[in-house]
This record gives C-alpha cells, structure tokens and sequence, in this order.
C-alpha cells in the first residue's frame, strides 16, 4: 500500500544518447530541481550501448522505472543503433508485463537536441505512468 | 548449431516457487549464438527471477554463471564449487547440457530455461531456420546439397507432395519454402533435373531416433 501513498516519489533512471540532448543543457541543474520523482541520468554514446540485461539489472536493483531517450528514426549516427534500442525496450517491457511488473516501468522516446525542460518532460510522464504501477516491489525491504 | 528459445515466463516462474538460491547457468556455445542462453540471457533472466519473486512477496538470490559448454565436463565442473550455496539450477543450455548438470549434479534439482527446437542456421538476425534433423543417414549427396528430412514438413525423399503453394512455400507453413521446390530449381540450375527422375530407396531410419538412442563409440580414441 505504502508503494501508492502520495509521498512516492518514482526513481527513474535515464538513458539518454548523448546526441538527443542539447549539449548546451544544464541536466545537473534540471535534476536537482525536479518535483515528484527523482532521476539519474546516464548519458550514452549511442542508446544501443544500453543491452536488455543493462535495463533489467537497473529495474532489479531497485529503479521504479527506466526510460530510454533515442535519436529520431533515420538520423542516428549509428544508422541502426536507436533502432535497436526500441527493439529491446520492446521485448524488456513484454518480459515485465509476464512477471506482472507493468510494461510502464520501462520505456524509449525519441529526440535530438532536447532542451531540458523537454527531457524533464518526458521523465514527468514516465513518473506519472510508474505512480500507477507503484513502487518497484524489489525495493521494498529498503523503504521499510 | 542447435538452438533453443526461452521457455515462457510462467512456466519458468512456476518452477522457481519455493526456491531461495537459485544457480542460474549459462553456455557461451551455440544457444549463446542464437540469443536465448548465453551471457547475455544469463544476466537478463537472473534480474527478471529477482523482480518476479519480489513481487510474489519472497526474495530469490541468483547465482550466475556462464559455462564455455554445458556438454563438456571439463566446463561442467567450474560448478562444483558453486553448487553447495544453491538450493536449485536451471539451465539455459540445450538438452544437453541440461542432463549434463544433472548428471554430475544428482542431489540438485536441474530444470530446463528453454526449450531446444533443432539444428539450424542463422538465415538472417533474429530468424533460425532446421537445417538438420541428425538423422544418421546423410542424404544430401542426392538432394543437391537441401536436406528433405529436416526441410520438408512431411520428410519425404521423393517430393514434392501435392500441396506446394504456387509461389513455392509449404502447404503446412506459408513462410516455410518448400524444400523440394528448391530440390527442383538447383537441379535446373545444375543442368542436371535429370538426377530428380531416379527414384530414392526408403532410408535406414534405424540410425535416427527411430532406432534408439543414438550412440557413436570410437574405441580408437580412448587410451
């Protein structure tokens, strides 16, 4: 019950390839700021270099959700990276769907040179979508 | 290779009820070539048992480890020390290896992580396609280098049947060609359809599994 009280507040772990965002943005400053869900950005040289295991070792180590940002279809600079990518967040979130975790908890948007506030975007919507689901129940032991 | 696919995750989630220590073995060998049991998997599958247990309200610890081959005993015995701290194993190597485990390791249950399907080959990522029925009597000197054993939904020597598609593919699966279409159009290309009009003698199915277990003992190379 605890994992939907109003003081849950989702840890999300983004993915972002480092060419979907603004490298003129302050992500530090955006995260420190964000309401409602915390966040750790990892930044990656292309979204392809998160394998499945990578996501679902993040989800088992305690993240309430994992989100993905790759580049637009078409203009990845490793022509099929962020394709694979979504290949796998595909298959990772049928997995979490069997085991009863929620698809939610894992997802991939696309975009190229995001400004902050719409990569803080698309973290607030992944938090809104994992408040439904709850906290992830592998981290229960350590909220108690 | 051989290849296999993971067995669906209820099944899987079945088998794990009640365990607390799981050793979760991998082979780096061919159902690592063909995505469902190598290092990769190993580590995929371990987090998602942790997740599922803990959301059934138990705690499972994952053991890992990924053997060279699981058809090996050399390989085989990098366990034994791993063993005593497990209460279960499941394998994700073919049947093979699986046996293999619970073999050298009678006092451990050893389930199957997935299910081996065939021999087959890579035709493009992501699709493996039977190549080989290891029916212990090779005829593909007469079939232009396409097996109909493994190929042909009805094993038939002397194709094709009466229910080729007409654009080639199989009556049984519209995906599947169908392996005696492709017999014809070699051996047109070859020159050669006259090869086709001899009719091939029933085959000694007693070297496949219609004879028993199959068995190869070379004394030869034992000292």
């Amino acid at each position: 019950m605890s994992g939907r009280s109003k003081k849950f507040e989702p840890r999300i772990v983004a993915l972002y390839c480092a060419n979907a965002l603004d490298p003129e943005a302050d992500l530090a400053a955006a995260v420190k700021a964000a309401e409602g869900f915390a966040v750790r950005p990892v930044a990656l040289p292309c979204s392809s270099k998160a394998e499945l295991s990578h996501l679902m070792k993040l989800l088992a180590e305690g993240a309430d959700a994992v989100q993905v940002i790759a580049c637009p279809e078409g203009s990845c600079q490793f022509l099929v990276g962020s394709a694979r990518a979504e290949k796998r967040v595909q298959r990772g979130r049928a997995l979490l769907m069997q085991i009863g975790m929620g698809e939610e908890r894992l997802g991939l948007a696309r975009g190229r040179g995001l400004k902050v506030e719409e990569l803080m975007a698309l973290l607030e919507r992944r938090a809104g979508l994992v408040r439904g689901l709850g906290k992830n129940p592998i981290s229960g032991e350590e909220e108690k | 290779m051989i290849v296999a696919e993971w067995k669906p995750m209820p099944e899987l989630l079945e088998r794990m009820r009640g365990v607390k220590k799981l050793l979760l073995v991998g082979c780096a060998t061919c159902v690592a070539e063909c995505a469902a049991g190598g290092e990769r998997e190993v580590e995929t599958l371990a987090p998602l048992l942790r997740m599922a247990a803990a959301k059934q309200g138990g705690a499972l610890e994952v053991i890992t480890k990924t053997l060279e081959r699981q058809c090996e005993w050399e390989f085989v015995e990098e366990l034994a020390k791993l063993t005593p701290a497990a209460d279960a194993v499941l394998s994700l190597a073919c049947g093979i290896g699986v046996q293999a485990l619970a073999e050298r390791f009678p006092q451990l249950p050893v389930y199957p992580g997935v299910n081996t399907t065939a021999l087959s080959i890579r035709e493009k990522p992501g699709l493996w396609t039977a190549r080989c029925a290891a029916c212990g009597d090779c005829v593909l000197g007469d079939t232009f280098g396409l097996c109909p054993v493994a190929r042909c939904a009805k094993s038939l020597l002397n194709g094709p049947c009466g229910g080729t598609r007409k654009n080639g593919k199989c009556e049984v699966d519209e995906n599947t060609e169908c392996v005696w279409t492709l017999i014809f159009e070699r051996a047109r290309q070859r020159g050669q359809l006259e090869v086709l009009l001899k009719v091939r003698k029933p085959k000694n199915w007693s070297r496949s599994g219609h004879g028993g277990p199959g068995r190869i003992d070379r004394e030869d190379l034992r000292v």
